[in-house]
């Protein structure tokens, strides 16, 4: 298992190497540039000072040394070296001048007062991790049993009302069933606020969690109920009933493992998706995590913020994807990663 | 199984403490500057007292958290909506946006507009209680200009002696200014640079600030005279050192924090009317009034909201969350329809113009694919689709009367505004002056297959469309809709040869000064002249003869002229301006707005402003 593990850790590295580079090619040929950003009634930025912030950001050089300074480094305008993508530098920002991008998506907060200790966890991937991991939860918590009800009940009341919710899931855009939530909870019965004024407080993450996962939930469910069914009708199901094994253990034990295969499937990049953040969901409700930023680069031609929160985010769906192999072997033991 | 279902449990309850959880992992603060310890002493009502009195906190949503909160480096108005609050220039700005004293008290000109000498105020302090003298604010306007900030508005303080030389020269590969390869000056030549500028603070007599120790004049209490020797008469200087590039933020302070310093309310120590307790980036902003403040000090703490999503917005401020809230185009029928709201509705008058501009040195391509000049070379063509456009139609039905048709390009409440314009909206001499055109009529320009090029977004597709349409109507001209990606758009604008053949373009005031609206921004030199191909070399001398011109009655009658110019030659179909609308809680009183105020209403005099806290529910 060692084995397969380094090897698959060692793919990492291509696979990291092209995302890069496509990301790279792909946004050096998109036309403007970071100093093109804004209304038309900006002010032009002087030439001299675009020159100037050319030279600093090194987008004076030919783009193909660009690109290997951005993964391997280069030398500074004093000689130094400076490092890149493989010692975890993801490059300066191109907007929030004088941040780089790992520490736009990474870093704590500043203090607020002299000697204040700040927690990276309040960091913009912190806030996205942490709701994501929060909307995965209820996902899995109510989408598994949900498609378990549906698939024992198929055809009844229950099935109409579990398929009325995945579907409702799946269809209806998280935008929508955002600003809903908001007039329901925070407008007209004043259990929340409507902009969070205090993200210690666990209840405010509740609303903004209930409807980034309400997709993958709904998802999660529909898979559960389609694989159930798929297992309801198998032969060992039969058997095992025959065997007069009690009906909870026939559901949990023979038909829900072996359920679960591609509900897991899922769940790996669905994981990804959701710890890097939401543009829609942190807009809406004014979370400041990464997703925000992801968009907001891309408009702002934030060249180093793109390929770093590209990067991370194939990083994070590599990292899944082999943590969901690992999860099979859980699940069937049939499955040898050797293999 | 059940281990399973244990799991699941330790997976939610773990969920739930991580994101509850905001103290795990600290990370130490960075090395702080010295300041004075605040003790902050909180009173803990005993049982038998009344129930404490609501705090008046102006809560404001601003949009977009900024990029930068940096005096020196920052553009937008979010973030120059912070530096309001803490820093002060020299000068300032008031209702009626004249200059009137900032942090000077005084100032003159020498005979030629080429010294400009600030007395500054005694005794002024930093809400830290350090002192805050002459010496501060030449910092912060070299800080400008030093090439190493490379801030968007470093060109702003061109018209300092030196400024500009030090500026390019130091960037500019092979530029003799400065030896090394890749422009950057040694510190010698960077020194060099900074001892030749214009900027010298001094005591009254002129006489040199005293250094302690250190070699800092900083502690010098008589060091309260700035010097700045311009490179050429300019009379309107005293009004530049209004805006945010003069607020003088502390250089130990800067050094201390290293590039985001300004990210830190530890760090940002100002002058200003308010200080910045508590930023939480992307959430918050904490401000209270600042007790050193020389001026009227506001009566009110004030918080800043960056909520971008404006639906979200308009639910907080009818859920009595926000106090001050922008209205939304969307939102608009809304308001209207609810008496309440309607009452809340403030609209004022805004800062910017916005025109279409001719593309006049672009070269286009017919259907066929044989290239052809700029038809806006005809002065008559430019006539006939500047009297061709129904702003008023367009600001009724496309900016949902959220903006107003003019005819001229100063607005309304700036300085040198003037209704009087040949332009209007007159659909008979448009078609008269495209008859008298090099083209005859439509026929021609239509057989060239113009395109209508647009940053793609549902209000720009609106606006073209109705151009689109305006000109089929009134000039028989048929235009194809380009819509392009928006950032795409801005580049392709910064090239005459790829400007668009129209494009929505414009302006809003940097300071409150006819300099600013049109020698900074029609004069043949500048850049957004030279990107639209447009040359009136009569308008650039009276725009001359103006900036030089010490007395203000000969100035005003000068840039009139320049004005009136440059609309007789129709460089672009006018046009709208702005206007700033905002939802206004009724228990914020006393709010005086100028056309300035985009950030929020008011903001330009926050000590007016206070909050009647019987008022909220």
């Amino acid at each position: 298992m060692l084995t397969y593990l380094f090897r698959r850790v060692l793919w990492l590295i291509p696979v990291l190497f092209t995302v890069s580079l496509v990301t790279f090619v792909i946004m050096r040929n998109t036309p403007g540039s970071p100093w093109d950003v804004g209304s038309e009634t900006k002010r032009a930025l002087d030439p001299s000072t675009q020159k100037a912030l050319e030279q600093y950001y090194g987008l004076n050089k030919p783009a193909w040394r660009q690109f290997v300074a951005y993964v391997a480094g280069d030398f500074d305008a004093k000689g130094k070296f400076v490092c890149g993508m493989i010692c975890g530098n993801l490059g300066p920002s191109y907007r929030v001048r004088g941040r780089t991008v790992q520490n736009i998506i990474f870093a704590a907060p500043p203090p607020n007062k002299i000697g204040e200790k700040t927690s990276a966890w309040d960091s913009r991937f912190g806030y996205s991790a942490r709701l994501g991991l929060l909307a995965l939860t209820i996902a899995i918590v109510l989408g598994i049993p949900i498609g378990i009800i549906t698939a024992l009940n198929q055809n009844t009341f229950w099935d109409y009302v579990g398929l009325f919710l995945a579907t409702a899931g799946i269809s209806v855009p998280s935008f929508v069933m955002g600003i809903f939530m908001i007039i329901i909870f925070a407008v007209w019965l004043h259990l929340i606020s409507v902009i969070p004024d205090n993200w210690k407080d666990p209840r405010v993450w509740i609303l903004p969690a209930m409807v980034l996962g309400f997709n993958t939930m709904a998802f999660t469910a529909r898979l559960t109920r389609s694989a159930m069914l798929e297992v309801l009708r198998q032969d060992y199901i039969r058997t095992a009933r025959s065997k007069g094994l009690a009906e909870r253990a026939v559901v949990l034990r023979h038909m829900l493992k072996n359920a679960l295969i591609p509900v897991v499937t899922i769940l790996g990049p669905a994981l990804a998706g959701l710890v890097t953040g939401s543009f829609i969901i942190e807009t809406m409700f004014s979370v400041p995590g990464m997703g925000r930023e992801y968009v907001r680069s891309i408009f702002n031609r934030d060249y180093s913020m793109i390929m770093g929160t590209t990067v991370v985010y194939a990083l994070l769906v590599a990292l899944a994807n082999l943590s969901v192999d690992f999860v099979y072997v859980l699940i069937d033991p049939r499955i040898r990663l050797e293999e | 199984m059940r281990k399973q279902f244990a799991l699941l449990s330790v997976l939610v309850l773990a969920s739930m403490v991580l994101a509850a959880c905001g103290g795990a992992a600290p990370t130490t603060a960075p090395a702080q500057p010295a300041q004075p310890q605040v003790i902050v002493v909180t009173a803990t009502p005993g049982p038998t007292e009344a129930p404490a009195a609501k705090e008046a906190v102006l809560r404001i949503n601003l949009g977009t958290y900024p990029d930068t909160i940096d005096p020196q480096k920052s553009s937008f108005v979010n973030e120059i909506a912070h530096l309001k609050l803490m820093y002060e220039g020299l000068t300032k700005f008031n209702e009626k946006l004249e200059t009137v004293p900032g942090s000077a008290e005084s100032w003159k000109y020498n005979a030629d507009a080429t010294v400009l000498t600030f007395q500054i105020r005694s005794g002024l302090k930093y809400s830290d209680g350090s002192l805050l003298n002459a010496a501060r604010f030449a910092y912060s306007l070299k800080r400008n200009i030093d090439p190493a900030t490379a801030g968007e508005y470093g060109s702003i303080t061109d018209d300092i002696l030196n400024a500009a030389e030090w500026r390019s020269g130091a960037h500019l590969d092979g530029s003799p200014a400065c030896a090394a390869k890749d422009g950057t000056c040694t510190d010698d030549e960077k020194k060099a640079f900074e001892d030749g500028l214009g900027i010298k603070a001094s005591h009254a007599d002129g006489s040199d600030c005293k250094a302690d120790d250190s070699g800092s004049t900083y502690a010098d209490a008589d060091c309260l005279q700035l010097t700045l020797t311009l490179s050429h008469p300019a009379p309107y200087f005293h009004t530049i050192m209004g805006i945010w590039v003069a607020f003088p933020a502390k250089q130990e302070n800067i050094e201390a924090g290293g590039e985001i310093w300004w990210t830190s309310p530890v760090y940002q120590v100002g002058n200003g009317p308010f200080i910045w307790d508590v930023g939480e980036p992307f959430v918050k902003g904490d401000f209270s009034p600042n007790p050193n403040y020389w001026g009227d000090k506001p009566t009110y703490k004030l918080e800043y909201r960056y909520i971008t999503d404006s639906a979200v917005a308009f639910e907080a401020y009818k859920n009595n969350e926000l106090d001050i809230v922008p209205s939304a185009a969307e939102d608009l029928d809304t308001i209207n329809a609810d008496a309440d709201l309607k009452a809340q509705h403030m609209v004022y008058a805004g800062a910017c113009t916005l025109v279409f501009k001719y593309g006049l040195a672009g070269v286009y391509k017919d259907p066929s694919g044989k290239e052809y000049e700029s038809p806006f070379k005809d002065p008559k063509v430019r006539e006939a689709f500047a009297y061709a456009f129904d702003a008023e139609g367009y600001a009724k039905n496309v900016d949902s009367g959220l903006s107003t048709p003019t005819w001229t390009w100063i607005p309304p409440g700036f300085p040198g505004y003037s209704a009087d314009s040949p332009m209007k909206y007159d659909p008979d001499a448009a078609k008269a002056a495209l008859a008298a055109s090099t083209y005859g009529g439509p026929d021609k320009l239509n057989a060239l297959g113009m395109k209508l090029t647009f940053g793609d977004s549902p209000r720009n597709r609106a606006r073209s469309e109705y151009l689109a349409a305006n000109f089929k109507e009134v000039l028989g001209v048929d235009f194809t809709l380009d819509p392009i990606e928006a950032t795409t758009f801005t580049a392709i604008t910064k090239d005459p040869k790829t400007f668009p053949l129209f494009a929505r373009q414009g302006w809003c005031a940097d300071y409150p000064d006819q300099q600013n609206w049109l020698s900074v921004y029609w004069k043949s030199t500048t850049t957004f002249a030279q990107r639209q191909g447009y040359v009136n070399l009569d308008f650039d001398k009276l725009t001359e003869q103006a900036d030089k011109e010490l007395d203000p009655a000969k100035r005003a009658d000068l840039y009139k002229q320049a004005q009136d110019l440059l609309l007789k030659d129709f460089p672009s179909a006018f046009g709208y301006n702005t206007a700033n609308h905002y939802l206004v809680k009724p228990w914020v009183k006393g709010i005086l707005t100028t056309p300035q105020d985009s950030d929020w209403p008011g903001s330009f005099g926050v000590a007016n402003i206070t909050i009647d806290t019987s008022m909220i529910p």
